[in-house]
This record gives C-alpha cells, sequence and structure tokens, in this order.
C-alpha cells in the first residue's frame, strides 16, 4: 500500500501548499517522486523520531498541515510521550503514516514489528486510526485524515484487494452461518478461508478505530449467533476486547471465537506469512477456528 | 524602574507559591529575570516563547498576569482544585501564550524548532518573528534536546533563540555529580549554535545578550547560557537543592520578603 499511499499524497501535497511531509530518513524507492514535486515542503527529519513528531507539532500549531512518515513502531513506540502530550491531548492535526503494521516487515525481525499500536493509540484522546484492507482504501482513507483537524494514524499494509466503495465498517460477503469481523489487510486470509470451507459466512471488515457497526452488523449476530474476530495484533486492547466490550454492553449473547498474534511462538523468525500461521492467521488456521464455531 | 519591577515580580512569585503551598520555587526563581526581560521588554507581537521546563511555570503566570494575559481571579485558583493555572502548564487554556503544556523534560526545543520552522519558511508575514525557547541545564539529559539542536542547526533556524537557564541543579543533584555538565558553550557550538553567554539576572546584561543575539546575521540557531542562582534573591534558598520542593513555613516567608526587599 505504500506506492498507493505514495501517489495519493503527492496528489494531496501538489495542491495543498501547507502540506508538510515528513520523514524519519525512510522512504527508499517510494518518496523520491514526491520530494522531487513538493521540494523545500518535504522533510527528511533525521533518524530522530521524537523531534520529528514534536517538530509536527509546532508546525500543526502554526496552521500547517504535517503528514509523518516512519517505519511503525519507530513512529509511535519511541514517541508515545510526544504523541500523548503535544499531539492528542493537545488535539493537533499531525498525521502519522506507519508502514509494516503487524508483522509486515517480516524477517527484519521484532524489532521492525507492531503488535500493539491500536491498543496504546485508541487508548489517547481525539485520534483516529486507520487501517486499510484494501490497495484501493488509501485514496478515501488520506482524504478523510486530511480534511480532519485532529491527530490520525495510518497503519500501512500489504494488500492485493481492490473494491470500489469505502467505508470504516464494511459488509463484505453476506452470510448466514457465522460472523466474522477482520481487521484490515487480513482480509485476504479471511476470504480465502471462507473458501476453503465453503460455507454460508457473513464478512465485515473494519478499517476505522473508533467505529460504529450498522444495525445490519448486529442483525447478522442475532441471526448467527457465531462471531469470529481476527486480527493482527495483540489481545489486550485490540479489535476483539472492543467488538466483545460492544456486544456486553448491548446484552448480545453469542458463541466467540478471537484470533489474534500471540507474537512469537516458537521463537523463530520468518516472513509476515510465517509468523501469521503461527499464530493461527493464515487461511489454513482461520478456516480451522471458523469450522469449530460452526459445529459448536 | 525596571528594577523595581523585577522585585516587584519576585515578591509577587514568592507570595504566590507561599499562598498556594506550592514548591518550585528554586527553579521559578532562578529565570524570572530573563523571563521578565523577555516578555515585557523584547517579545513583539506573534513571536512565540515555549517554556520547555515547564516545572517553572508560577515564574510565567506572574509574568503574564502583569501583562494582563490572566486575571487577578484565575491567578488565586493556581494550584488548587479546579484550577486553570496547574503547576505545569495546561493543554486547555491561554493557548497563545503557552503553546504547549510542557512538563516532560526535552519536548520544548523540537516544539520551538517546528514553529520557528513554520514561521521562517512556510508562513507569509511571519518570517521576521522569532521563536524563543527556555531550557534547563539539567534538561540536557534529556537525548531529544540533541535531536533537536541537530535539527534546528540543519534547517538554519536562524530565528530561534533557545534561553538556557543555567541554575547548576536537577531534580536530585548538582549537575556535575549526576552526567556532568551537559549544557556548556562548547557542546552547543559543537551542535551548529551561535553561543551566546550572560549573567543570568543582572537586567542590563540580559538585555545586551537579547540585542546581540536579535542583530546577528548568521544563519545559525542562538543559544544564551545563562549564568543562574536557583533560588534566586532568598539568601536560605539560594544554591540548594531543597528549594526545588521545600513550601515555605510563615517564619521563611517574611524573611524571604525581607530578602528580597534587599534586591
Amino acid at each position: 500500500m505504500r506506492a498507493e499511499f505514495a501517489k495519493t499524497i503527492q496528489k494531496f501535497a501538489e495542491k495543498d501548499k501547507k502540506l508538510i511531509f515528513l520523514t524519519g530518513d525512510l522512504g527508499y524507492s517510494a518518496f523520491e517522486n514526491l520530494r522531487t514535486s513538493i521540494q523545500e515542503r518535504f522533510i527528511n527529519a533525521g533518524v530522530a523520531e521524537q523531534n520529528m513528531l514534536d517538530v509536527a507539532a509546532g508546525m500543526a500549531y502554526t496552521g500547517l498541515n504535517p503528514w509523518t512518515y516512519s517505519i511503525a513502531p519507530f513512529l509511535i513506540l519511541k514517541t508515545v510521550e510526544q504523541i500523548r502530550n503535544d499531539i492528542c491531548i493537545r488535539n493537533l492535526p499531525v498525521k502519522l503514516v506507519a508502514n509494516g503494521g503487524g508483522y509486515g516487515y517480516g524477517v527484519m525481525g521484532a524489532t521492525h514489528h507492531i503488535l500493539e499500536d491500536l491498543s496504546i493509540l485508541a487508548s489517547f484522546p481525539n485520534i483516529k486510526l486507520f487501517i486499510p484492507a484494501y490497495s484501493t482504501d488509501i485514496e478515501p482513507i488520506v482524504s478523510k485524515m486530511n480534511k480532519y483537524n485532529g491527530p490520525s494514524y495510518l497503519r500501512l499494509g500489504l494488500s492485493p484487494l481492490k473494491s470500489s466503495s469505502y467505508s470504516g465498517f464494511r459488509n463484505v460477503q453476506k452470510g448466514k452461518k457465522a460472523t466474522v469481523i477482520v481487521l484490515g489487510p487480513l482480509l485476504k486470509n479471511v476470504l480465502e478461508a471462507k473458501s476453503i470451507l465453503n460455507q454460508d459466512i457473513d464478512v465485515w471488515v473494519v478499517t476505522e478505530i473508533p467505529f460504529k457497526p450498522p444495525i445490519e452488523f448486529y442483525k447478522s449476530i442475532a441471526y448467527t449467533k457465531r462471531v469470529l474476530v481476527v486480527e493482527e495484533h495483540v489481545l489486550h486492547g485490540g479489535l476483539g476486547h472492543i467488538i466483545t466490550n460492544d456486544l456486553i454492553r448491548k446484552s448480545i449473547k453469542t458463541k466467540f471465537t478471537h484470533i489474534f498474534s500471540k507474537r512469537y511462538v516458537s521463537k523463530l523468525y520468518g516472513s509476515q506469512e510465517f509468523h501469521l500461521k503461527e499464530s493461527g492467521l493464515d487461511a489454513k488456521g482461520i478456516s480451522k477456528n471458523l469450522k469449530q464455531l460452526l459445529n459448536g | 524602574m525596571k528594577k523595581q519591577l523585577h522585585k516587584k515580580l519576585h515578591e509577587k512569585l514568592v507570595t504566590l507559591l507561599f499562598n498556594a503551598k506550592a514548591g518550585h520555587i528554586g527553579s521559578s526563581l532562578s529565570c524570572l529575570d530573563i523571563l521578565t526581560e523577555l516578555m515585557v521588554y523584547t517579545m513583539k507581537k506573534d513571536d512565540k516563547f515555549i517554556l520547555s521546563k515547564g516545572h517553572a511555570v508560577p515564574a510565567l503566570y506572574v509574568i503574564l498576569h502583569y501583562l494582563k494575559k490572566i486575571t487577578t481571579k484565575e491567578l488565586a485558583t493556581f494550584h488548587m482544585d479546579g484550577t486553570k493555572l496547574p503547576a505545569h502548564p495546561s493543554s486547555y487554556y491561554l493557548a497563545k501564550d503557552i503553546p504547549f503544556a510542557t512538563g516532560s523534560l526535552g519536548h520544548g526545543l523540537s516544539l520551538a524548532s517546528g514553529i520557528a520552522q513554520s514561521y521562517k519558511y512556510f508562513m507569509k508575514g511571519k518570517n521576521k518573528n522569532i521563536v524563543y525557547c527556555l531550557i534547563s541545564d539539567g534538561e540536557c539529559n534529556e537525548g531529544q534536546v540533541w535531536e533537536a539542536a541537530q535539527y534546528a542547526s540543519h534547517f538554519q533556524l536562524s530565528n530561534l533563540i533557545v534561553l538556557l537557564d543555567k541554575n547548576k541543579f536537577q531534580a536530585f543533584g548538582r549537575i556535575e555529580n549526576v552526567l556532568g555538565d551537559s549544557a556548556t558553550k562548547e557542546k552547543w557550538e559543537a551542535f551548529g549554535f551561535e553561543v551566546l553567554e550572560s549573567d543570568g539576572h543582572k537586567i542590563d546584561d540580559i538585555q545586551s545578550s537579547f540585542k546581540n543575539a536579535l542583530s546577528s546575521q548568521s544563519d545559525k540557531p542562538k543559544i544564551i547560557i545563562f549564568d543562574t542562582v536557583k533560588g534566586h534573591g532568598i539568601s536560605f534558598m539560594e544554591n540548594t537543592l531543597a528549594s526545588h520542593y521545600d513550601v515555605l513555613t510563615p517564619a521563611q516567608y517574611d524573611e524571604a520578603l525581607g530578602d528580597l526587599n534587599k534586591l
């Protein structure tokens, strides 16, 4: 999705002279065209992420529109205090664009993965989180972030899927036997799992936090009484916690299964697919969980 | 006249802290003269000031009250339940004069750099405006200060003037006994700053250091290293670590006012 993002942000930056793009020394073979196009508004802030985010906050205070970019953990873990104090509590429109959601950087290792971002960021005030599922989600999401006069976070992953419509909480395929809710680009694995099982499953994809599900979503659960949540994030504070909290508050009774990142099960490293498989987040693991849920 | 104002603000500050049973007396007094010269006599409309050592905000409140940005009624609520004026700045109040809620050390120079860069390169009509940022010597322990120093220097933020309140103390010891002197002239020169030095309490010295920094034609960001006294003006508090924490007793308050009367 990084290529789509680079193209889209260039389009927005060429129109808006207040848009400043700051990168933490990353973006090789992705942002060269953007740099040529917007010149001094493209800032390589060096390998100094805390400074970069506070510089962006200072710029936003004066009315500029700063977008910041780095590999996810460097952008949002090293800088949690800057994000909380100077961006979120202060409610400034600083944009945080993080590459490599979840295990996206694969064999680069644990330092390059992000499995806790939603938990941390969703606990801060004013911030909106975006987790695109389709490559075509980038444009509507960048547009929303650009308009929102508060902080926002974009978790970039990989997705071969395309869609002609966008909504932060979407019904992707209708079905009657179970209700599956998946976070962002893992939709691909859920759809594969569904075709392995060849069952009538209702599939929803979440690309925004916070979200407000439509009434059809609750109707689906009332009918199927079987819920599966799938996410590339640890148990604590992720999509599963948000969904279960919502269902309990609404006194909705259902069978419930949650597949989430179990970090490094074998303590061995590999590709994103390798790590997803270890946590049961590949198509096979999802179909196995789904089968148990359907038979339960 | 100027001297009278400095004295009056010293008394006002000490009274505010005494009434509120608040600490940070030493750190507020070490920068009060610098801030008075800056905010009352030097800053122009649309110049910005970031107090990076947020724990000295009582000094800022007293000056903003003098400048009629804070009402007497508001100032009387300092440090109390329901106040807009906590012991470190608020995110929700006075955003024009206190742009950021500092208190965790190390953030201010980056925030000020962002404003300075915006003014110098991207905002029409603001390229003559100056951004000031007060940091402390203990704060120079923070890595982010040096990230910001590299940044300000690389992007030639010549409209940024850093004021370093060098009172030689940090929260749990003298700076030389904690990590050594992180705030030397040589360090800041090595990071590409134009370095000026001044006494931090002699009014004429402070003022001429501002004039020199403002008249410099260099592309470098500036830093004025002010030699200051923690707890300045109160004999039993000067150069003591306790002045960071202690709350004045009624007897000490009387003694303090007596000392300040001699300023």
